[in-house]
């Protein structure tokens, strides 16, 4: 029923844009037309899409290549496979840009768990490399703003690269050098557990190092050095604040929101929000529902949960057949009750918070596909215009657009790069 | 990636062999929550309380049930026996692991390895299971789901 629903809605879509191109004006940044239709208004979107540079700060991707023969020339279903980005994906969604982040699942801190992640992650970081050789008419690796604008220029995707979580660092400075040699331009400092450069914003054990540790503010040192940006997302909130005091460049937020929106540890706060409106850096909106909105109840699927558990024998004394039956059941509960899902209207609400807060010269878009991200309107990469289409509803102009899907990342990006010219000079 | 109750689904396994000790070892990390869910249909249960003093008679055997239809090793084509040498907690709270340790005796040559991971993609459908293959220090890292379940190595 949803997926006929989005066919319908995708014919319309494209119906209104197609209708539109003959008499779409060269720039849209005017006020709304009076008396627009709703078809009216989704063309006039649509065309803003197109012409701006749409740029995805956080994809988990990377992790998706080592799986034997994933290729992402190919089209994927999300709903069999759970993959949310390929090349035809980005392009169906007018998806310019994103920053693959190799992401290295943290397992015991000592050198062997650190070689472990690094090797992990540099078979990663290859694999995108090789996939945007292999595939050299639909993609390219990019590695300062000027190479997005190009490949878009080209008709290709733009291909960044991030690593998220320093674990695969360990305790040997010259690692940033190298993932940075290998393209690497951002780097999230820590994930859901401290490591050794960083505390987390979601370790039940507390901090650690009370923010950034002082191995971990040489490596933002050498980041500055090199020109990789700092990404605070994941961090503790002393984490971003020593962040600020540390960084010779501004930071970015790769993929949080706004705390005053929904109330969770991974979103910042107004002041947090402020602050990197100081710094000069940017917040990239991730498309998480736990991070756009308070789960509501949901008592239906409570109610037949328990019911059907009230019901069950002890799974010890379950045959295997009463077992993949009684798996069945609770799985076609899920299907009959699922969790009501965050929408592109809650995304947009924390941009409109953001942009209130710290203005319009510090939100993006970073989405967390295929490490979580993906909701309602924005299940994958084919359906980020419809961010767009919500941000021109609500009366955003294609300027303001413009920088909300790149150019204030791209600014930070030349800030960062500028900061690591001075540096080696 | 997500942080709160890991919404993208992962395992993380590590397969060592050495040649020289005639020793496979397995190390498994799946998170509790997943376990349970498995196990007893319950993400939150407290009923077989691995790894706690009041551990439940049946938590290995079910674990172990469970693990026979959804993981194995075979070297030179036989299946590797899944003896647990010791497990433990990891971690707190919606991030809480449970970490099985297997050792198995294999004497060398080892020709063939096959691996075949699919753990919880009967509850997940994007269930992702990374595996570390490390033979004799040649490293390799891959993902199996419920797309590719298995992956074969000679040797």
């Amino acid at each position: 029923m949803l997926r006929t629903l989005k066919f319908f809605v995708s014919l319309l879509l494209l119906s209104a844009f197609l209708a539109s191109c003959a008499t779409a004006p060269d720039t849209a940044d005017t006020a709304q037309p009076a008396a627009e239709t709703e078809a009216e208004l989704i063309a006039r979107a649509l065309a803003i899409h197109d012409r701006v540079l749409t740029l995805d700060t956080h994809a988990d991707t990377p992790l998706r290549m080592i799986e034997p023969g994933f290729d992402l020339a190919e089209r994927h279903d999300p709903n069999e496979t759970g993959s949310k980005v390929d090349y035809p994906r980005m392009k169906e969604g007018g998806l310019d840009a994103i920053f693959f982040a190799a992401f290295v699942a943290q397992d015991i801190r000592n050198d062997e768990g650190h070689q472990k992640a690094k090797e992990l992650g540099l078979q990663m970081i290859d694999a995108v490399i090789e996939s945007t050789e292999t595939n050299a008419e639909l993609a390219g690796l990019a590695l300062d703003p000027e190479d997005a604008y190009a490949l878009e220029k080209a008709g290709k995707r733009a291909i960044y690269l991030g690593i998220e979580n320093g674990y695969p660092i360990g305790g040997d400075i010259s690692n940033v050098e190298l993932y940075y040699d290998k393209g690497v331009r951002y780097i999230t400092l820590v994930h859901s557990t401290n490591n050794d450069l960083a505390d987390s914003a979601t370790d039940s054990k507390g901090p650690e190092h009370g923010g950034i540790s002082p191995f971990g503010e040489e490596v933002v040192a050498e980041m500055n050095r090199l020109g990789i940006m700092v990404d605070v997302s994941h961090g503790s909130d002393e984490v971003f604040y020593d962040a600020i005091a540390v960084s010779k460049a501004p930071i970015i937020a790769s993929h949080s929101n706004a705390r005053s929106v929904t109330d969770h540890k991974r979103n910042m706060t107004d002041e947090m929000l402020r602050l990197m409106a100081e710094n000069g850096g940017v917040v990239q909106l991730t498309m998480l529902s736990d991070y756009l909105r308070t789960a509501p109840e949901n008592p239906e699927r409570e109610a037949a949960i328990t019911a059907l558990r009230d019901g069950m024998k002890p799974a010890s004394e379950m045959t295997k057949e009463e077992r993949q039956a009684m798996r069945a059941a609770f799985n076609d509960i899920n299907k009959k009750f699922p969790n009501p899902p965050a929408t592109v209207e809650h995304v947009v609400d924390h941009i409109d918070h953001i942009v209130a807060v710290a203005g319009i010269d510090h939100v993006g878009i970073g989405c967390d596909f295929d490490g979580g991200g993906g909701i309602e309107g924005i299940f994958d990469a084919s359906e980020v215009m419809n961010i767009t289409i919500e941000l021109v509803r609500r009366g955003y102009t294609e300027a303001q657009i413009e920088k909300i899907w790149s150019g204030n990342l791209m600014r930070v990006f030349r800030d960062v790069i500028a900061v690591a010219e001075e540096m080696q000079s | 990636m997500a942080a709160t109750a890991h919404p993208l689904r992962l395992s993380l396994s590590e397969i060592e062999y050495r040649a020289e000790q005639s020793l496979l070892t397995i190390s498994l990390r799946l998170f509790l929550t997943d376990v349970n869910e498995a196990l007893v249909f319950d993400p939150n249960s407290a009923a077989l309380a691995f790894c706690q003093p009041n551990e439940s008679p049946n938590a290995v055997p079910l674990l172990l049930s469970y693990l026979y239809d959804y993981f194995y090793v075979k070297a030179n084509g036989e299946r590797v026996d899944l003896r647990i040498k010791s497990k433990t907690l990891s971690g707190e709270g919606a991030n809480q692991a449970l970490v099985l340790l297997i050792e198995s005796e294999q004497a060398p040559p080892l020709r063939s390895l096959e691996i075949h991971n699919t753990v919880f993609t009967d509850l997940f459908f994007d269930q992702s299971n990374i595996v570390y293959l490390d033979v004799d220090g040649e490293l390799k890292s891959f993902m199996l789901n419920k797309e590719t379940p298995a992956l074969r190595f000679s040797y």
